[in-house]
């Protein structure tokens, strides 16, 4: 059995959205940083449990302060990864106040948090990181050395067919 | 020891000169040193040099390196001709398609407007005949060059972009992707150019038309290829109208919607060729 699922992608710019949909779907990473403009829509089939998740994945451009993400395209969303990035405060500092505004608008929808970008910490200050931080549950990941980026995704389909 | 005295008193008058020209060297030797190290004391002795030498580069660039940069790209491109025509050739060819419809489309209107105006006999046949036949004459006219034909449908969730069933005539490329990308558009269009209770409801894309018709949880895409003609459009809304009524607005699984669909869009193509 094939089941369709929207799947979006939020976080402040620059995080590395599109740098997990590219690794999760194509295998690939880039330096270069090309910011997202509107949405990419992109799909990939995942195998939970012996059901087929169609995730059709929303890759939506990140907010800056001048630009905000039409509240339209997170509409009739199934599952949301929420991405910061570990090494830049702006990005998470807002976290709590934005998950409750997902909350809002998706009430009900699971939400996977991933701290991304881990590669550029290293062992000791991410575990520090890791210890301070206030948030539970979040992956932390690489979308650069391919680290825990196909968990994110994973966990995420097993709490949307749940 | 007054031997060892009278040897450093001897020394002292036969060498203190010396000695104090060396000292003398030795400061010397420490400040220029300083100055190459310290970038501070060498900036200032250095800038005006690099200074001049970046002014005149700036000024003169054109005339030292134009021409060789010129034949550079020009030894570029002869080279590369086959690469350059591969990489224009689909765009103008598009470009040429698409004006060639449009054109057709204006001529089209305008044949209607004139044949409205003069009256012959010529012409009220055509018009019997379109009666007849369902179509306006200027489409009877131009029938035979870009005959409008469905391409594709497809019923698309509202909101979550996904696929309901779909319809194709030829083989296109993923469908789930394509509903997705179609609502967040529509969800562009509306958040920045409509209110509430507007929709987007045709996309024009090279050739392609996309007609959008709007239900309360799901959306009709109708894919045409050609010139769109108001008669085309019309047998479209029908179709899209007559099939929601008959098919979708009976809560179904999908896999019978799609199985649906493919019988009753296959038999309304065969039927409008
Ligand atoms: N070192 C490192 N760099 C990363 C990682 N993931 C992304 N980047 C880099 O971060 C930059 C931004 O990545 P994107 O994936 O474009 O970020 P985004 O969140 O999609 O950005 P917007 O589309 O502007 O919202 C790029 O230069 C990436 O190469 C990572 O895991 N490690
Ligand atoms: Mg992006």
């Amino acid at each position: 059995m094939l089941i369709s699922k929207k799947v979006i992608l939020l976080g402040k710019f620059g995080v590395g959205k599109t740098s997990l949909i590219k690794r999760f779907v194509f295998q690939k990473f880039s330096e270069e940083y090309q910011t997202t403009i509107g949405v990419k829509v992109d799909k990939k089939i995942l195998n939970i449990h012996g059901v087929e998740l169609n995730m059709l994945i929303w890759d939506i451009a990140g907010e800056t302060s001048s630009m905000r993400v039409p509240q339209s395209y997170k509409l009739g969303a199934h599952g949301v990864l929420y991405v910061f990035d570990v090494t830049r405060p702006s990005s998470y500092d807002n976290i709590q106040k934005e998950l409750q505004e997902i909350g809002k608008l998706l009430p009900g929808v699971p939400v996977q948090v991933v701290g991304n970008k881990i590669d550029l910490l290293g062992d000791v200050r991410l575990q520090k990181f890791r210890a301070s931080f206030f948030l539970e549950g979040v992956i932390y990941a690489s979308a650069k050395e391919d680290v825990q980026v196909e968990e994110a995704f994973e966990r995420l389909g097993k709490a949307i067919l749940q | 020891m007054a031997k060892d005295i009278l040897f450093y008193k001897l020394k002292q008058i036969l060498f203190d000169e010396e000695w104090s020209e060396s000292r003398k060297l030795a400061q010397k030797l420490e400040e220029v040193n300083n100055k190459i190290e310290n970038r501070k004391e060498l900036q200032p002795r250095v800038e005006p040099i690099l200074n001049d030498k970046v002014d005149f580069l700036q000024q003169n660039f054109s005339s030292l390196f134009g021409p060789q940069v010129t034949r550079t790209i020009k030894t570029q491109i002869k080279e590369s001709q086959d690469e350059v025509v591969e990489a224009l050739y689909p765009i103008i060819g598009k470009m040429i398609k698409k004006y060639i419809a449009r054109e057709l489309e204006l001529l089209s209107e305008k044949i209607d407007r004139q044949l409205d105006n003069a009256f012959s006999w010529e012409n009220l046949w055509r018009k019997i005949r379109a009666w007849f036949g369902g179509a306006a004459a200027s489409d009877m006219i131009i029938r035979d060059s870009v005959e409008p034909k469905l391409e594709q449908i497809l019923v698309i969730e509202q909101r979550s972009g996904l696929l309901i069933g779909s319809f194709s005539v030829t083989p296109s490329i993923d469908q789930d992707m394509t509903a997705g990308m179609i609502t967040a558009l529509k969800s562009f269009a509306s958040d920045a150019f409509y209110r509430e209770a507007e929709d987007l409801e045709m996309i024009e894309y090279e050739t392609f038309k996309l007609l959008i018709r709007n239900f309360q949880s799901f959306y009709i895409v109708a894919a045409v290829s050609g010139a769109l003609t108001q008669h085309f459009k019309n047998h479209i809304d029908d179709l899209i109208l007559d099939f929601a009524d008959k098919v979708l607005n009976k809560k179904q699984e999908s896999t019978a919607i799609e199985k649906e669909m493919k019988t009753y869009f296959k038999k309304s193509v065969d039927a409008n060729q």
